[in-house]
């Protein structure tokens, strides 16, 4: 099975489009930047839904036998690290799904800033979205601790996780120039 | 005396935005768990009957080393009931505890009636209750039937365990994560699979309050005999 995929090639589209995005709005000054990087955080945390969907999909899939949606085998595979049932899980529920969550709360703390971007609120939201953004990092390092040394037949590299593992440092770095706009005054 | 104006600094929407933000944010969500479970339906996993057994990977000694195993690394996913695919007894021991130690008998004379069908596959578990502790070479002389003392709670030396020596996959299972699993908090246990992992026959449904107390020979015999 060939490593690049359709649904991967959109993935990386998306981390390339919203990098972009996030290059140009924080060199942009005032609210013309402001909204390139908060268009930028919409598009991290989009690819982590759709890309935490994905390997949500290859877990359910590889509970009942092998996965067509991800190669199972050689060095760039989903099969030993998406389909070990000893790592992937936290307290019994799939990383996917875990992931759906987490980038779910970041996607509404992004839109709704995006939508009322001087609401008295903004300034918490923006505080907020980097922490929970920096909360996720933690967990990154360990996956890709987990996946290369600890599954079976390690190392081996989830190219969706690692997609995923992408967008939420992508976001991390868009919620530190977002606060970094607020705190200079450079906002609006 | 002229006073100066301060500049007006722009001013939020009069709406709250979060509600519609969050009522966007749901939508979207319910919309990727839709499409995933659509790509791949949740599969029913667990310890009773059609549900797909869960899986594991642990360290496995087969007589000689120990390796990595894992149960669905040996599934025929294609099974439709007909082909000459075996089928799966899985037991759950602790080398401390004295039912298991019988039981190793009864475990000899079944693997010498159905090896050609079932593939055996002992999981080692570590019961936390006092002289229950073990480690790899009390289970590896559990098995092989080898001079070691301490199992059957201390008590006895492994090599008088009853029963022949195991010659089938032994996993080591000291945490006790797949006994978790399985939802079990004791030993011994036993199930039956077919050989795409479905659960086909649970101890604990069959014996004990409300079940048909149907023992694990007869089992064997109803659902692999006739294949």
């Amino acid at each position: 099975m060939a490593i690049i995929t359709v649904p991967l090639a959109i993935f990386l589209l998306g981390i390339g489009v919203s990098s972009f995005l996030l290059m140009r709005g924080r060199e942009a000054s005032g609210e013309e930047g402001t909204v390139g990087v908060l268009n930028a955080s919409m598009g991290f945390s989009a690819v982590g839904i759709m890309g935490s969907g994905w390997t949500w999909s290859i877990h359910n899939s590889m509970l009942i036998g092998s996965s067509s949606m991800c190669a199972t085998e050689g060095l760039v595979q989903c099969g030993s690290v998406i389909g070990d049932p000893q790592w992937n899980n936290l307290f019994g529920i799939p990383w996917g799904l875990i992931g759906i969550g987490s980038f779910a709360i970041i996607w509404f703390l992004v839109l709704s800033i995006r939508m009322d971007m001087h609401a008295k609120w903004t300034s918490n939201y923006v505080d907020l979205l980097y922490f929970v953004s920096l909360a996720g990092v933690p967990f990154v390092l360990w996956l890709v601790i987990v996946e290369l040394t600890m599954v079976d037949g390690a190392p081996h590299i989830c190219p969706y996780c690692t997609v995923i593992h992408i967008a939420l440092l992508g976001m991390v770095a868009s919620a530190y120039y977002l606060r970094q706009k607020k705190e200079t005054g450079t906002w609006t | 005396m002229s006073r100066r104006r301060a500049k007006a600094l722009p001013r939020g929407k009069d709406e709250d935005v979060r509600t519609v933000a969050g009522l966007i944010t749901a939508g979207i969500i319910s919309l990727v768990v839709v499409i995933s479970v659509i790509l791949a339906p949740i599969p029913q996993v667990g310890p009773d009957e059609g549900n797909q057994a869960p899986d594991f990977v642990a360290e496995s000694y087969n007589g000689a080393s120990w390796s990595e195993y894992r149960l669905s690394d040996n599934f025929d996913w294609d099974w439709n009931g007909s082909s000459d695919s075996k089928w799966f007894l899985i037991q759950f021991i602790d080398t401390d505890c004295p039912y298991c130690w019988t039981e190793g008998q009864e475990m000899s004379q079944l693997h010498s009636q159905w090896k050609d069908k079932v593939n055996f596959v002992t999981i080692a578990a570590q019961l936390n209750i006092p002289n229950h502790e073990s480690n790899k070479d009390e289970v590896e002389a559990f098995r092989d039937k080898t001079s070691y003392f301490g199992c059957n709670s201390d008590r006895d030396d492994c090599s008088d365990r009853p029963g022949g020596p195991h010659d089938w996959p032994y996993i080591d299972d000291g945490t006790n994560s797949i006994l978790g699993s399985w939802e079990l908090s004791g030993t011994p246990f036993t199930a039956i699979l077919e050989p795409d992992g479905t659960v086909a026959w649970n101890k604990n449904k069959h014996q004990g309050e409300g079940g048909d107390g149907e023992e694990l020979p007869a089992a064997l015999q109803r659902l692999v005999g006739g294949q």
